[in-house]
């Protein structure tokens, strides 16, 4: 049996026939290619760049004005990934909600749980245990780490050094592990859930936790000894990608690529929740607003990570880690045994879920990557009635044309890079 | 509801900062200020809102210079006593730590508001989104269309009377719901689902 097409008269080719019809199929503009240039005028052309590029982590396409190198014009197309989460929360009971917040901002899915529970039970009116709040701060923290990881490794490799990524995936996977101990999964938890945790941790926690404590500082050092003070990477990032403070606030920049410009506002300092001002920890700023105070801010972000960590460990307080709120929460195990009305409303809190009162309200937690807000509108029944979710992403990379105008175009990798977007977060 | 109370400081609501300023220097553009949950919602004119929006921008006391995001909030069923989107904008005040929302009511068959991006730069792409998920039009906006959504989409998955899950079962009697409108004969009346 043949593997080729059947041949066709002379001058017949099937398959660059079969190759324009699939492109028509997609609404490729006839003629143009992946890698074409379209001469615009006599000093700019067009460049199509991704959405298949591994540099744009993700799916993320970029029409640049090129002059030469020098990129003229930059007009990002985003959307690929979108998947109409805020849809779906209209349809589902707000527990059924937390899954999907998982896969939003999906290289730090703690930060999505936590950023929607706190708005679902600021409208419900409870407080959930002190334990639970130190929790929730050292997945987070811990998320946090797993997500610079995955930047520092990624953008690295964009910039040509293979080494670094091999080093950050290996600790990560430290922090996977951890997930997958508490939750039984290692991305997608949905271990922080309104009124509390999943679960209670089990007792190896404790001693993982406190390895990666332990061993964490080193391994920052040696991500530093092999990048901060490489002269190639300085080259290539030092004043490049500058977004002043002033441009980066109109931008709705958050986040470290805000605080790389200078500006030293973060959430958890500012408006502590979660009990985060319960710990010490400095928030690093850079001066320039450029790529290498970007990178900078970051290394110093995990470090900090690491010492609310430590606090967060050492002063967990016992208890319970889920709010008993009867209006949320399951009734005990033992209970539902005994009492036929424990048993009805365990049974309509798993079918139906938990009403919310009508009102509105907007909270917002310092993701990795920035503001993420939830602003969540109830009309008192037991599903969101329109979730609206602020992505950090999004408003970053709206900057992005604006940071990379009349850069060179191999620079263009590491400003995507340094402003560490996750498509999932930006498409939603 | 005392770590709201913790966190806003000496002012008893997020917001509250927004709405004192406004009731003195503009209180004819503030519609409403209604309180719930440690928040603050202004309602204001859409005439009025980009004056309102520069001036919490650049006074002093206000400095909501941080533009979060706009979106909308579809409430078919309310119409026609009161109008059917309220357009929702999220600020944030970084010098006084404070964050206040903006409220523009906008009717179902006249969804359209001023835009923003000459006051926030940021709120270029926030208005495409919800000009794509709901179909709010912004007057005066360079570039608005579609930015999530393949730019040949029908409707506005966020409205509320938009149908998004399964095949719609096409019956006799609702067949020009049913029907995606390429596939509809031309001469069949009635709305797209």
């Amino acid at each position: 049996m043949s593997v080729l097409p059947p041949l066709g008269p002379p001058g017949h080719d099937p398959v660059s026939e079969q190759y324009e019809h699939g492109r028509e199929l997609l609404g490729v503009d006839p003629g143009l290619d992946a890698i074409d240039l379209v001469q615009l005028d006599d000093q700019t052309m067009e460049l199509n760049m991704g959405p298949q590029h591994p540099s744009t982590h993700g799916v993320l396409r970029l029409v640049l004005d090129l002059d030469g190198e020098i990129v003229r014009g930059c007009r990002p197309d985003i959307g690929f990934l979108h998947t109409g989460f805020e849809k779906d929360f209209e349809r589902h009971n707000y527990q059924q909600c937390i899954p999907y917040t998982d896969r939003m901002d999906y290289l730090s899915p703690l930060s999505n749980n936590l950023g929607f529970s706190l708005a679902a039970e600021r409208l419900l009116g409870i407080e959930v245990p002190a334990r639970a709040q130190y929790l929730r701060v050292i997945m987070c923290e811990l998320a946090r780490i797993a997500s610079h990881l995955i930047w520092y490794g990624t953008t690295a490799l964009d910039l040509g050094a293979t080494t670094p990524f091999v080093y950050a995936w290996r600790e990560r996977e430290k922090i996977l592990d951890i997930n997958e101990l508490v939750s039984g999964v290692r991305m997608h938890t949905s271990f922080i859930r309104v009124g509390g945790l999943f679960a209670d941790v089990p007792d190896e926690f404790y001693a993982m936790v406190a390895e990666v404590a332990k061993t964490f500082p080193h391994h920052i050092d040696e991500y530093e000894t092999l990048i901060t003070g490489n002269a190639i990477f300085r080259e290539r990032t030092r004043g490049l990608g500058v977004i002043s403070a002033e441009d980066a606030i109109n931008y709705g920049v958050t986040g470290p690529s805000l605080r790389g410009s200078g500006v030293a506002y973060d959430l958890r300092k500012a408006r502590p929740y979660s009990s985060y001002d319960h710990f010490e920890f400095d928030v690093p700023i850079g001066e320039r607003g450029d790529i290498y105070d970007r990178y900078l801010v970051r290394m110093g972000e995990m470090r900090e990570s690491l010492r609310i960590i430590d606090q967060a460990l050492a002063g967990l307080p016992g208890g319970p880690v889920n709010t008993s709120d009867r209006q949320v929460a399951l009734p005990p195990r033992n209970e539902i045994n005994t009492s036929m009305e424990s048993l009805i409303r365990h049974f309509k809190l798993v079918t139906e879920g938990f009403r919310v009162p009508r009102g509105t309200v907007y909270e917002a937690v310092e993701s990795p990557r920035g503001e993420l807000g939830f602003l969540l509108v109830s009309d008192g029944s037991n599903r969101p009635y329109r979730c609206k979710v602020r992505a950090p992403s999004f408003s970053n990379l709206s900057a992005l044309p604006h940071m990379v105008m009349g850069e060179m175009l191999p620079d263009l990798v590491a400003v995507i890079g340094s402003i560490d977007i996750v498509l999932g977060d930006v498409d939603r | 509801m005392s770590s709201v109370e913790d966190t806003a400081g000496s002012h008893p609501s997020a917001g509250a900062r927004a709405l004192d300023l406004l009731r003195r220097e503009l209180p004819d553009a503030v519609l409403a200020g209604d309180e719930g949950f440690g928040e603050v919602s202004i309602r204001i004119p859409r005439e009025r809102l980009v004056e309102v929006a520069t001036l919490l921008r650049d006074h002093e006391e206000a400095r909501y210079d941080l533009p979060l995001f706009v979106t909308a909030v579809d409430w078919p069923d309310r119409e026609p006593e009161v109008p059917r989107f309220d357009v929702v904008y999220q600020l944030r005040s970084m010098r006084h730590n404070d964050v206040v929302r903006l409220v523009v009511q906008v009717p179902g068959d006249d969804p359209r508001v001023p835009t923003l991006e000459g006051v926030f730069a940021g709120m270029d792409w926030h208005e495409r989104e919800a000009f794509d998920l709901l179909g709010i039009e912004f007057e005066g906006h360079h570039d608005l269309r579609r930015i999530l959504l393949p730019d040949d989409w029908e409707g506005h998955p966020l409205r509320k009377d938009y149908v998004s899950f399964g095949e719609p079962i096409a019956f006799t009697h609702n067949l020009e719901w049913a029907m995606p409108a390429q596939e509809r004969p031309p001469d069949m009346p009635g709305e797209s689902r």
